[in-house]
């Protein structure tokens, strides 16, 4: 096991990851730019080192400063959470040059899904249903053409090096198609470096759903059910639930079972979750992430699995802490991310919270590093915390969100609190009636405009 | 601050105290701030009552297992880091005086620099990075030790 740990990211999941360390009986080291010498993983880690100013580009992601910091602490293994570089296979590979201990998938398997061309054929390739689409990048824009009329407008040019919702363009008809291949690709090149796009169906009224599996690196891999992400705002997951309103038992255990059995024949290593669009009863596979994610707490809460502990022990070589048929998946759970934002005209709100009364009581979660008197810098994320609620059933889930949102008070910024308080009262949230666009419309028809009841 | 576990004889609790006094003794006696030390089933950790500055080194020195106290931490660094003539390291890595073993430090207390000239080496994965001075002046403080390791920001030296 790990003597160890670096962590390498920020705010909330440096404090879980930190957490899972300190349950291990793991030292922790916390490194952190200016802007988060103040931040509560940098409190409660064993040591902390600053590696640079407040630009990512400067501290969280500049390789030689981890590299160095790890050197003078003696670290011997490095977590990177989610974003930053948890998904930089030249950063593991850099890592294991310098016998460090990556905690996430093999160098390959994470290139193999970064792109996210080569991840579908790999997908399809391991018997994963994908959605209908170009063979590959499209270039000319003939190909493109025929190639859309083939899969059948409208279609979705997307950039082969995007993922996380970024970089996607809809092309409603022959007439649209130039434009969107155009803009995306010139999207794409600036956003990304690389100007390659490819063309999917764009599915009218999917729903999101993702399968989290755990591999142990040799072979082995258990999946751990699904969460529904349905609700999203310009393609960022906004609230999360598992299990899926809509998907009975046996629909999770084939899909459940197909992702396993994909994730054992690549010998994947760690966690990683298989992101779906579900319409009319069929899957199509659009991406895979092959990190921790933020929702994670979501099955966490119904399989009773902690999910960062087992990445560590399993990258320090440990067994999968459960056989696939004594995995349970028990009650409901809802996540709510909290950000910093207006409610209503979501313009980001960074400040001091002057004042911080969290929620509490039974089925009741909160995933945040702040405190009353913390500021949150404007240099990264807007992600106050994450609320996370589990019940014996969804209904009860859906009232603990309800009680546990009126409880929760976090002055002196904006933050999105009401934007849930709405949601959980609305009928089509409380019959799970809702798919990946229901909620710009919703917002959209004004569904923000009037305070809660 | 002194910490049991819930072993209350009363035989042991003697030896407890004798314990936790030997090494309250020796925290007054050296300049240590903390004091753990395990054995048998019974672990004591000894600490002064930080109220400014837990030195910065003995936070991350891989030698020093126990815990610093965090909040400490920002006061001693705030400090000099505010002082006029500070100049912070620019980067993490472990600090030499020198430019090599056995050689002369690059400079010493009272030198005067020119702005460029070399201050100290910080080494970082095997690659020496010559620091320069930001400034002319003369080097009144030389805040870290030859072989001290040093994060981003970290107060060097003091050029007045």
């Amino acid at each position: 096991m790990f003597d160890k740990i670096l962590i390498a990211n920020r705010g909330e999941i440096a404090l879980r990851v930190l957490r899972a360390c300190k349950e291990l009986g793991i030292a922790t080291v916390a490194v952190h730019s200016t802007a988060d010498a103040d931040a509560m993983h940098v409190r409660l880690a064993d040591e902390s080192v600053c590696i640079g100013p407040p630009p990512s580009k400067d501290s969280y992601l500049n390789i030689p400063a981890l590299l160095a910091a790890c050197e003078i602490t003696g670290a011997d293994a490095v977590h990177p959470g989610y974003g930053f570089l948890s998904e930089n296979a030249r950063f593991a590979e850099i890592l294991a040059e310098h016998n460090l201990e990556f905690i996430g998938p093999k160098a390959e398997h994470i290139r193999l899904m970064g792109d996210k061309i080569e991840a579908k054929k790999t997908a399809s390739k391991l018997g994963i249903p994908v959605v209908p689409g170009s063979d590959g990048a499209v270039s000319a824009d003939d190909d493109a053409m025929a190639i859309a009329k083939a899969i059948g407008f409208p279609v979705l040019v997307k950039a082969a090096a995007g993922g996380g919702g970024r970089g996607m363009k809809v092309a409603h008809s022959v007439d649209d198609l130039a434009m969107a291949l155009s803009t995306a690709s010139n999207e794409a090149k600036s956003a990304f470096g690389d100007a390659s796009v490819y063309l999917e169906k764009y599915l009218q009224k999917p729903r999101h759903i993702e399968i989290q599996i755990l591999g142990d690196g040799r072979g082995g891999a258990i999946h751990l059910g699904e969460r529904d992400c349905s609700l999203q705002r310009r393609h960022q997951k906004v609230w999360e639930e598992g299990p899926s309103p809509v998907l009975s038992a046996a629909a999770r255990a084939k899909i459940g079972a197909t992702c396993a059995k994909a994730m054992q024949d690549m010998k994947y290593l760690g966690v990683g979750t298989i992101e779906f669009l579900y319409e009319d009863g069929e899957f199509y596979f659009i991406e895979m992430n092959t990190r921790i994610q933020v929702e994670h707490p979501v099955t966490e809460m119904i399989t009773d699995i902690d999910l960062v502990l087992e990445q560590i022990r399993i990258a320090a070589g440990g067994d999968l802490p459960a056989k696939q048929e004594e995995i349970a998946i028990i009650g409901h759970a809802i996540e709510c991310r909290i950000n910093a934002e207006n409610p209503q005209t979501f313009r980001p709100s960074p400040g001091k919270i002057a004042y911080y009364h969290p929620p509490g009581g039974l089925g009741v979660r909160v995933d945040s590093a702040v405190y009353a008197g913390y500021s949150i810098p404007p240099n990264y994320d807007s992600l106050v915390g994450k609320l996370i609620v589990h019940g014996r059933n969804r209904n009860e889930a859906l009232m603990r969100l309800r009680r546990a949102l009126d409880e929760f008070i976090i002055d002196g910024i904006d933050t999105t609190i009401p934007l849930f308080q709405t949601l959980v009262r609305n009928a089509d949230i409380q019959n799970g009636l809702y798919d990946i666009h229901w909620l710009e419309r919703f917002l959209a028809l004004g569904g923000m405009d009037e305070e809660p009841a | 601050m002194a910490r049991q576990p819930a072993d209350k004889s009363s035989s042991s609790k003697n030896d407890d105290s004798a314990l936790i006094r030997e090494l309250a003794l020796l925290l007054d006696e050296t300049s240590l701030t903390e004091i753990e030390i395990e054995r048998a089933g019974l672990r004591v950790r000894v600490a002064r009552n930080i109220n400014v500055t837990a030195s910065m080194p003995a936070n991350f020195m891989p030698a020093a297992p126990a815990p610093a106290a965090g909040a400490a931490q920002p006061a001693a660094v705030t400090d000099m880091a505010m002082h006029p003539g500070v100049v912070p390291s620019p980067m993490v890595g472990t600090v030499y005086w020198a430019p090599e073993p056995g050689a002369k430090p690059f400079i010493e207390v009272g030198t005067k620099v020119s702005a460029g000239q070399t201050l100290l080496i910080i080494e970082a994965m095997k690659t020496m990075n010559q620091i320069p001075s930001p400034r002319a002046g003369t080097v009144t403080q030389i805040l870290v030790e030859d072989g001290q390791p040093v994060e981003f920001g970290e107060p060097l030296v003091i050029i007045e």
